[in-house]
Order: structure tokens, then sequence, then C-alpha cells
């Protein structure tokens, strides 16, 4: 029962809802346009943080109202005040990476654990899934997505590529040979506050929600606030901006939480981060075009691992250094685990090119998983045979 | 509505045929909303766009030679300023035009004239799926520091050019009814999910958009259209189907989202028209206190 307990704990976290007892969806079913008219007017209201889940329009359709914990009660007083009728269709509104989370933990006790690695910004516990098969600080292998709160399927591939690792422990023999020597620390929601407040406010948020000191503009962007060029070209010193680089490096807890946690480890001989969309693979550096010395190595890694990637479903990527391949960027996350010595520093943007961007269809979650857990997992078998 | 935001609005809106894109917001006045203007709700605080500064800009391309690889972002770019471009003259609710690769790609240098790129790429139309065009292609970016759109032009141009589709007319027809009125918001959904009905919208609006996209395209720019946050359909005039639109436009190098408000007609024979765009600006929500 502990374990359930503690499993809940830890998706609710990893899905940063502010309270995990309260959200409800209620199923209205309006019997009059006078009804209609006041669901609308519901809808424009941006107090209750109401998200619509289908629209009121006419009385032939249901309506579908996730409604958050804070704005139960005086949401239901005023759909009882007006005599419009509702039922309770969803107590407890969780994502459905949620419940993925629940039965990998349940199911795989002896491979997966969570590590609990600080708090975010506005207090969420932060958990790493580790998988391993014993030892002490065995060579490992971090993976982190969602540090961008809008590229969802960053999130969703994780929680997915989570599962198939865990079940594929025994039955895949590259997976099962790679975490019989090495472990492998899945960090899915980076930035949890982020990503909650995509939920809840703004689907387009990008970065975390701490505030800026003498700006009304809150976030950094935890994706330009590693110690990697810190403050160079491709960051922006206005806290108003999208790739604002915060007051000092890892000045952002989510960042320094996860730089804590691979220094005090110490053996970590891989760093992969999962980002949308563009459908690259890219090694360091961003903050400089000049040449790593890996370029070579990391080139041929990155194109084979693409190969593996597009077997599936001739899903085409590109490869390169960030700084070539889409931007300049200081102080981002590979570019920093390089320079501390992890060599094997890769960023994955999933799909797609353009077309739904950041907004990717629940159906195309799983074909971008699979497709790109057989990158990573050449990654993976590379660094196994590397380390 | 606040007249200071009214008139920076209109100054926007007036002063820039193709307003400078824009680098970083900066805050208005605390406690300034334009409700009415920009539909930002009143808990939020407008943010008006700086013009385009060079400090923000990426440090100047320093091209040793004019040869480009195709797969870095230089090319890559430019082809998208091609995508546009195509879209502009050929793009429909039912037809799109986006580039699959690019092959080659080299630059010349005009000096006071700008920047050209020449590329080869491979050009993906949504009507024929299955087969994709070579075509040579040229962008040339104008040199200042006020935004200008590039120009371009395309060796396969004519052969791109079709007669209007059946599914075209029926769309027509149907949305041309006196009492037709469609409206919606958030398309995609946050799940990706568009309604079948809207979905002609929903690439009707990816063609306009490439009007603005092109307008504000330069060599530090790259845009898609992320969502559309609203559409208004108004009354036809002239034949034209018309829809006011209101864009979520997100440039990959600055990653910020821009919105964007325009007035799109749209029939068979005349092609998809856009005017009276205007730049909104951004929204800074504060958060509802507990």
């Amino acid at each position: 029962m502990k374990l359930y307990l503690a499993v809940f704990a830890l998706l609710v976290a990893a899905q940063c809802h502010k309270l995990f007892i309260g959200d409800q969806v209620l199923r209205i079913n309006a019997e009059s346009e006078e009804q209609i008219q006041l669901l609308k007017e519901l809808e424009d209201d941006e107090g209750w943080e109401l998200d619509f889940w289908t629209y009121p329009v006419s009385t032939d359709l249901p309506v579908d109202i996730h409604v958050p914990s804070a704005s139960l009660h005086a949401a239901k007083s005023f759909l009882h005040l007006h005599n419009i009728s509702f039922t309770v269709m969803i107590n407890n509104v969780q994502v459905r990476n949620s419940f993925i989370q629940i039965s990998i933990l349940a199911a795989h006790a002896n491979l997966v654990s969570k590590v609990h690695i600080g708090f975010s910004y506005e207090n969420r516990p932060m958990y790493v899934l580790k998988f391993s098969t014993g030892g002490n600080k065995r060579p490992a292998i971090w993976i982190d997505a969602g540090i961008h709160a809008r590229e969802w399927v960053s999130t969703a591939s994780a929680v997915w590529m989570a599962n198939k690792m865990a079940t594929d422990y025994g039955v895949d023999p590259s997976v099962t040979s790679l975490l019989g020597r090495m472990d492998v620390y899945l960090m899915v929601v980076t930035n949890p506050d982020g990503y909650a407040y995509t939920h809840t406010s703004n689907r387009m948020w990008r970065k975390t929600r701490s505030i800026n000191a003498g700006s009304v503009c809150r976030g950094v962007d935890p994706n330009r606030n590693w110690d990697a060029g810190f403050g160079g070209p491709g960051a922006s010193k206005n806290p108003c901006s999208d790739s604002y680089h915060g007051p000092s490096a890892q000045s952002e807890i989510e960042v320094k939480n996860v730089v804590d946690l691979v220094k005090n480890h110490g053996n970590f001989k891989a760093f992969i981060s999962i980002h949308s969309y563009s459908q690259l693979l890219m090694y360091p550096y961003g903050y400089s075009c000049n040449n790593i010395p890996d370029q070579a190595e990391l080139g041929t890694v990155g194109r084979s691992a693409v190969q593996a990637l597009s077997s599936l479903y001739g899903t085409s990527y590109r490869v390169g250094s960030i700084c070539r391949i889409i931007y300049q960027a200081s102080g981002g996350s590979i570019d920093w685990s390089y320079d501390i010595g992890i060599k094997y520093s890769f960023a994955f943007e999933l799909r797609d090119t353009g077309r739904y961007g950041f907004l990717l269809p629940a159906n195309q979650i799983i074909p971008t998983a699979s497709e790109t857990w057989l990158g990573l997992k050449y990654i993976m078998k590379y660094v196994r045979d590397n380390s | 509505m606040n007249w200071f935001c009214f008139v920076w609005t209109v100054l926007f809106s007036m002063v820039w045929q193709c307003p400078a894109a824009p680098s970083t917001p900066s805050p208005t006045a605390p406690g300034s909303t334009a409700q009415d203007e920009v539909e930002c709700p009143s808990n939020c605080v407008l943010l008006i766009y700086s013009n385009r500064s060079t400090s923000e800009a990426q440090d100047p391309l320093v091209m040793t030679s004019t040869e480009l690889n195709p797969d870095h972002y230089e090319a890559q770019r430019a082809a998208h300023a091609v995508r546009y471009y195509l879209n502009t003259l050929y793009g429909t609710p039912f037809r799109q035009l986006s580039f699959s690769k690019v092959h080659q790609a080299r630059t010349e240098d005009l000096g006071e004239a700008g920047m050209k790129y020449l590329l080869e790429i491979s050009v993906k139309d949504s009507l024929n799926k299955s087969s994709e065009k070579l075509c040579s292609a040229e962008v040339v970016y104008p040199r200042g520091e006020t935004q200008q759109p590039p120009k371009v032009q395309i060796s396969c141009a004519a052969s791109l050019q079709l007669n209007t589709s059946a599914e075209e007319e029926d769309f027509y027809k149907r949305y041309s009814a006196a009492d037709s009125a469609v409206s919606g918001k958030d398309i995609p959904d946050s799940y990706g999910h568009v309604d079948p009905e809207m979905v002609p919208f929903w690439k009707l609006a990816g063609v306009a958009s490439t009007f603005i996209m092109l307008n504000e395209s330069n060599e530090n720019t790259l845009y898609n259209l992320a969502q559309v946050a609203k559409i208004t359909q108004l009354e036809s005039q002239n034949g034209q189907l018309r829809l006011e639109y209101v864009v979520l436009l997100h440039d990959m190098i600055s990653q910020e989202i821009i919105r964007w408000k325009m007035l799109v007609s749209w029939s068979p024979a005349e092609g998809v028209k856009v005017s009276d765009t205007q730049l909104l600006p951004k929204c800074h929500c504060k958060p509802p206190t507990p």
C-alpha cells in the first residue's frame, strides 16, 4: 500500500498538478439557449481558470469542463444557481502520462526507483526515475525530458520509453546488457512548474515560473541557464523574453538540482536532453560554432542513431552541432555536460517539423516515442560499449 | 481602454507596413490593459515589442566560403522563405506547399543589394504527396536596419500552377451562404486536435500566415504557425470569403510566440489575400491570487 501511495505522490509531482485531490471534470447538459449563453460567459471569464474540453455550442452536445480544485466550489455554486445540471465525469483529473507511471513503478519495483533530487520554484518535488540492477554508482546515462514546458511530446515520449525500458529488461538483449552494466536516470518532467502552467494557463509557456526581481515577467529559459558560455550570444538578458538566461548560471533551482545530482554522482558517461520540435539530433556546442574535439565521433554516433530512428517510419532527422544546425544558443544543458567531461552529450528535437509544432496530436505520441527509443537505444548501446 | 495602449497599437499598425520583427518585449505602464483591442484578460499586462536591436540578434555570419551545408541553419532558413513565398502564390485551404530537403546551397554577397541565397530544394505539394519537384530558388535578403522582406524567385513556379479543385469549389459555396458565421479558437487545441470541419480553416490560416512570415523574414528568423488563437467569419464581399484571424506564430530563433491579427479573403478564383495585418502585443499574465 505504501508503494502505491509513494507512486501516487510521484506521478502527481511528475505531472505537477497543484493538488491531486480536487480537480474535476464536469459534464454539463445545457437545456436552453440561455444556459448555453451563460456557459459561454463562463468560458470568457479567466478568473476561475476553467478548461473547456468541449465548448458550449448547442443543447444537443454535452459541455465538458475541467475545473481546478480552487474554483470547484464557486463553479458548482454558479451552476446550481442557474439550474444547470451536471455530473462529475472525472474525479481527480490526471494527465494520461500519470497512469503509465503508476504501473511502471508498481510492476518493476526491483528495477526502477524514484530519486528525489529537490524541489521546483513552486515547491513541487522533483523526481528522477532510476533504472538500476544494482552496484554502487555504476557508470550511468542521464536523460531529461520536458525542460521546456510546451514541448509536451518530450515528456510523453519519456513516459513511454520509461515503460518500454522497464518491460524490455530481460526481454531485449540490448536493454538487458545495458542495464547489467550501467544505470539509467530518466527525468520525465524537468520543468514541473512550467508544465503545470501549460495545462492551467498558457499552452505556449516555455520557461520556468520563477519571479524575476524588478520585472512583471516571470520565468527563465532553463536551457539558457546552465554554466556553459552563460550570458553569451543566443540568450536574452530581458526577463520578458522566452530565451531569458536568468540573473546567473544555475539561478533556476530546477537546473541546480540536476547539476548537483550529476556532479555528486560523478560517474555519468552520457547526458541526453529531449526537446521538441524540428526533428534534429544534435551534439555540442550551442554556445560556440567551433568544433568540439569529439566532433567526428559524436557525428558518427548521431548519424547511426538517426538511421535506427528512421528505420521505423522513415522520419527524417538532421544531425549536427547545435550552433550549426539551428542557432547559436548559450547556457545549454549539453554544452555544460560536455564541458564537465561527459563526452556523449546529445540533444533530441522530436517531431514534427512545424505542421503541428508544439501541438503534436496524441496519435503521434507512440510513433514518436517508438522511433526515438530506437535512436536512444543505439546511443546507449554505443556508450556501454565505449565506456 | 487605456489610451496609451491604444496609441501604441495604432502607431505600430500604421508606421510599419511590415512591422519590425519583435525581438524582446518590454512592459507598458503597470495596470494598463487594452481589453477590446487585443483581448488580454484583465489580470494581464500588455507588453509592447521593441524594435529588433542588433545586440539581440545573432552575431553576423562570417562566411569564409560561399558554399553552404544544406542541412545547416543558413540554408534551412532561406528554404523556409521559399516555402512562405510559394504558399502566398499557390496556397489554398486545400493545398499547401513545403520542402522536404535542401540539396545544395550557396550564397552570393551582393553588397548593398543584400545577401543572395541560391538553393536546390525538393518541393512537396500536399495535393500530390507521392511526387516531389526539384526546384532552384533564389532568396535575396536586403541589407538595412529596418525589416524588409526578402525577394524570392523559384524555377518551377509555372509548373506549380493548378486548376481549382472540386473540393475547393464545394467548400467555397458552402461557406459563401449568407448565414455562414464560422468561428473558433485554439486550433489545434492543446492536444493537437482539430475538428474535421475546421481543418480547411486551419490550413487557410497556415497559408495566410505565410504572407506575414515572408514579410517578417530575415536571416535571423524562422517562422511556423503555432496555433490559430481565434477565427471569425465576416460577411463575404465581392465574392470573397472573409475571415478575421488571430494567429500565434512561433519564431524558432528567438523562441517567441508572436500574435498577429489579419484579415483573410479567399475565393477559388482569386486565391488567398491578406490585409490589415496587425502585430498584437504580448499578454503577460499574473497568476490569479489563490
